[in-house]
């Protein structure tokens, strides 16, 4: 799904993060801009984090416009919404990330990033949780899908023999596991950096400064977001997310790559192999869909 | 847009009153809570060291510096109040459904009303998964989140085939003429670039070469063929021999959506097929989908209907009227308003049919209409196509296996045999029966290679005299919500039977069959006299086994053989008396196969197995806790002839290894055949007595 403005939608996307990542990051900025100018950072941090999903969402929406990514897109970030409400009650066991790991992963970096804005507005939808936040969770769950996308392949598809692809096909699942642990941590640290200020206020050994040396702050935000989530929530996720990714990994990749989008990546994805099953409505009744798979046709 | 909900509100309380807790609590804990007022707590102040010595820790804890941490945190708190009020008055859903189909965020937008009109189904997934990890007795995870994925991604990938033969996102509008709806010549399909000798994505496995080299053998070839408008074509053949595939050359979904390649000429509406993707040709070709459930992308009938019309960018008060004028001539003006989830089978098949009408095609593919449908909806169906051929001169192709439903109504018939297709004069199929019986020779008292339960030997004998029941249900009934569906059921089935189950849809047969298997309560079902609600799983999967309607729920693993080591290995951690052979070998003994000749079919994905192999193999799972009474809900439900003798001969094999069967079933044919008793169901109710069955 690359076209001829592939080039140009790629410097959007990349600059619109880094932004986006001044955004996340703006209490250490702060310091750096003129004194009478730091009281209005957090406020353009907030009006800019916003209005940078819309440009992205604006961006990737003309090359996304096809039937299969709508269709997988609107589903699979159902799915993520569920995953995540269903996971509110039970203390952080948040499942979403496996989702997006892996979809990223199967259908690219472009494709997972909108996955994780689409999940967020879903389930704030339907929990009725939208707020300033919003677009900061959007962002970084956007990133989480995105990352996956951007990993780099494990062997090569087409020359493996049985036991190297078999192999391939862990070593693909550990590496999967390993970025969502990775992913788990950085997610818990950016959505603690920005709103890091708000939560602990002004008075406390931890508070941010506005005129601090960075060092300074740097070291208060390290014990804030440790005591905060690094050491309780984040690492709930990370296991929850690894061990997810173990169980359910070869075989959701095996699902999604059956689903492969046109121009994504072709590659299998495990030793089942998605690769050679493309049929699109073998649904339950999967009785005359099978023009996959040989069958003696005996004459009626 | 506006209306009024009480949990976002009550949320936003919650955070707000936590997030104000929080920062008190920082204040405490890093030292930030001394000030004016009552000393209430005097804790010793810990200094921290290295890069954090600036930070000291806890310290005296005043009344007023509580308070004014408290404080300090109200206008955040109140913030977050106010985004409460808001979300709890603001139904952000209505502003995406507005965007949907136009505008610069339609992926976005139309991604968003999908993702909402997909949660009653998801729930629906996980309720039905939920169940079948309770019939096989599985409940690890994998056992709930697998299945659940592969249907939303088949979900999925209906939807996008729906959506792309509805017009949405086509590049331009292709006008079709109306005198050829369409013209084959000397055509060929096939799946893979015919450039290609070698697929890109090898197969892994060895074994999987034979599968590959199967589906590389798999084409059609030599198709000339035109069909005139006003005609109604029926295509006909086994399963695997592209009915489906044939039918979707011609909407173009074959070529253009599933990778599958095209060779000849096939012209549509006096479009070339291979080079018009069917997005472009919306206008004129209508496709009802197999599924037709899956396939809706709206939450209302009335937007369903309208949808392709709206993609287009037709003004709404157009589209309004015309889905009025498409309601009318269908019968449904009164389901307008529903929302498509709470639609009956057959109002399903009537609202998708409607979908597919409302551009005015000249030319409408249908794939399988009638496989879910009860006998007033199919005949109501079929009647519905052939007026559109014969009155509104609509160019009508259904594909289909059922075919004494469309002897009245087909011009001509198109049989796929060898890889050729062959067409038929409209006399064809009216004296034609449903294909090749299966034996009625019952292997199943002796000598059946899953005679392999000698505890039950000795009951399996058909008694002379009446004995003590094996199973006996007193007064059961079933609620959903505020329905009854099984009203008061009594009934007793005696080792040796194999009773048919019939009645319409929606008569309780299926909450019947779950009720068997999971009572809610004791006291109802009683197997070889002990209570089922009272039993522990394994033993109660000893007593009564169920196969449910969608036997994919039940399966979880990447290949056959992983799904038969792991209901092996289940089955050892159980208390079973009986040695039952391995799963796999039941498997192929059910297909009629030694484990040898099996092995082809053990290494393959167990979604591509062939509907009829998966149901025996979700037969053999559950057959594997040598139940007393083996339960089947709708086995034959889209299976064509061949695949229902394999299903009907495995439930006769499988009869040898439980003492009793019970199948639920639409198909006389199939239960006149196979069932020593038939009972039937309506409303909820038994509506024939337990009759005693030909001997």
């Amino acid at each position: 799904m690359i076209h001829a403005g592939g080039r140009w939608t790629a410097g959007i996307l990349v600059g619109g993060s880094v932004l986006a990542a001044a955004g996340f990051a703006w209490p250490l900025f702060a310091a750096a801009v003129p004194r009478d100018a730091q009281a209005a950072v957090p406020i353009v941090a907030f009006a800019l984090v916003p209005a940078l999903v819309v440009a992205l969402a604006l961006t990737l929406d003309r090359e996304m416009y096809t039937a299969k990514t709508v269709a997988l897109l609107g589903v699979l970030s159902a799915v993520g919404a569920a995953v995540r409400i269903a996971g509110t009650g039970v203390g952080g066991v948040e499942a979403v990330f496996i989702l997006l790991v892996l979809a990223g992963r199967a259908y690219g970096a472009r494709f997972g990033f909108l996955l994780g804005l689409l999940t967020i507005a879903v389930s704030s939808m339907l929990w009725g949780g939208f707020g300033p936040w919003t677009p900061f969770q959007m962002f970084a769950c956007g990133w989480v899908g995105a990352g996956a996308g951007l990993l780099p392949r494990v062997g090569r598809a087409g020359t493996r023999t049985n036991p190297a692809s078999r192999l391939a096909a862990r070593l693909e699942i550990a590496l999967l596991a390993g970025y969502g642990i990775v992913a788990s941590y950085l997610f818990g640290l950016v959505m603690n950096l920005w709103f890091w200020p708000f939560a602990v206020g002004g008075g406390t050994g931890i508070s941010y400064v506005a005129d601090a040396p960075l060092g300074g702050n740097i070291a208060s935000f390290t014990l804030y977001t440790l005591v905060t989530s690094t050491l309780t929530w984040d690492t709930v996720r990370a296991v929850t997310t690894a061990v997810g990714i173990v169980l359910v990994g070869p075989a959701a990749l095996s699902a999604l790559g059956r689903a492969r989008l046109r121009g994504a990546k072709r590659r299998s994805t495990s030793p089942g192999g998605g690769g050679t099953r493309t049929h699109p409505s073998t649904v339950q009744g999967a009785a005359a869909t099978p023009p996959t798979r040989p069958r003696p046709s005996a004459p009626a | 847009m506006f209306r009024f909900r009480l949990a976002p509100l009550r949320a936003a309380v919650i955070l707000a009153v936590g997030f104000v807790v929080l920062r008190v609590g920082y204040r405490v804990l890093f030292g930030g809570a001394s000030g004016s007022g009552l000393l209430l707590l005097d804790l010793p102040r810990v200094a921290l060291a290295g890069p954090f010595s600036q930070v000291g820790l806890l310290g005296p804890v005043t009344a007023g510096g509580l308070a004014n941490a408290a404080l300090s945190a109200l206008p955040v708190a109140a913030l977050i109040l106010v985004f409460g009020v808001l979300n709890a008055v603001v139904d952000v859903s209505r502003l995406f459904a507005r965007g949907a189909g136009r505008g610069p965020l339609r992926t976005v937008s139309r991604a968003l009303v999908i993702a909402w009109a997909t949660f009653p189904a998801l729930l629906d997934s996980v309720r039905r998964v939920r169940v079948a990890g309770r019939l096989r007795g599985e409940r690890s995870i994998r056992a709930l989140l697998v299945p659940v994925f592969e249907q939303t991604i088949e979900r999925s990938l209906a939807l996008a085939a729906s959506m792309e033969t509805r017009g949405f996102a086509a590049a331009q509008v292709v006008d079709g003429v109306g005198e050829r709806p369409v013209v084959m010549t000397d055509a060929a399909l096939r799946f893979g670039d015919p450039r290609e000798t070698v697929p890109v994505d090898g197969p892994d496995e060895g074994q999987e070469a034979g599968q590959t080299a199967g589906q590389a053998d798999w084409h059609l070839a030599h198709l000339n063929l035109e069909l005139a408008p006003g005609t109604l074509t029926v295509i006909i053949g086994a399963t695997g021999s592209g009915k489906t595939s044939l039918l979707h050359s011609l909407s173009g979904l074959f070529q253009h959506f599933i990778e599958g390649s095209q060779a000849g000429r096939i012209i549509v509406g006096g479009v070339d097929r291979a080079a018009t993707p069917p997005r472009d040709t919306a206008g004129f070709v209508g496709v009802v989908s197999q599924n037709v459930r899956l396939s809706f992308v709206a939450e209302t009938v009335r937007d369903e209907i309208g949808f392709a019309l709206a993609v287009r960018g037709v003004a709404a008060v157009i589209v309004h009227q015309r889905v009025r004028e498409i309601a009318g001539r269908l019968g449904i003006e009164h389901l307008l308003d529903r929302g498509v989830q709470a639609l009956s089978a057959g109002e399903a098949s009537l609202i998708a049919i409607g979908a597919a009408l409302v551009c005015r095609p000249i030319l409408l593919l249908v794939d399988e209409p009638l496989a879910d449908l009860d006998a007033p909806a199919r005949l109501r169906v079929c009647r519905l196509l052939e007026r559109l051929a014969h009155e509104s001169g609509v160019c009508v192709v259904v594909a289909e296996h059922n075919t004494r439903e469309w002897a009245a109504a087909a011009d001509a018939w198109l049989e796929l045999r060898g890889n050729r297709a062959h067409l038929l004069g409209a006399g064809f199929g009216t004296g034609a029966g449903e294909g090749p019986g299966f034996a009625r020779a019952r292997p199943r008292r002796a000598g059946s290679p899953l005679d392999d339960a000698p505890a039950a030997a000795g009951t399996r004998a058909r008694p002379s005299a009446p004995v003590a029941p094996l199973v006996s249900i007193r007064h059961l009934s079933v609620r959903r919500g505020t329905a009854v569906v099984v009203d008061d059921v009594s009934l007793e089935i005696a080792a040796g039977d194999i009773i048919a189950l019939e009645g319409p849809n929606g008569a309780g047969k299926s909450s019947l069959l779950e009720a068997l298997a999971l009572p809610a309560a004791g006291g109802s079902v009683f197997v070889s006299g002990r209570d089922v609600a009272a039993l522990r799983p394994p033993e109660r999967r000893a007593a009564v086994a169920l196969v449910p309607e969608h036997v994919d729920d039940l399966l979880f693993a990447t290949t056959v053989a992983e799904e038969c080591r792991r209901t092996d290995r289940a089955r050892h951690r159980t208390p079973v008396a009986v040695a039952v052979q391995p799963t796999a070998a039941r498997f192929a003994a059910l297909l009629g196969l030694d484990v040898a000749s099996a092995r082809h079919l053990l290494v393959r994905h167990p979604r591509d197995l062939s509907a009829g192999e998966r149901l025996c193999l979700v037969i053999a799972i559950q057959l594997s806790a040598a139940p007393s009474v083996l339960l089947v809900d709708e086995p034959t439900r889209g299976l064509d002839p061949e695949a229902r003798a394999l299903v009907g001969t495995a439930l006769l094999r499988a009869s040898g290894t439980a003492s009793a069967v019970v199948f639920a079933t639409h198909d006389r044919d199939f239960a006149r055949d196979l069932a020593t008793r038939t009972i039937s169901m309506n409303a909820a109710r038994i509506v024939s007595g337990p009759l005693v069955g030909a001997p």
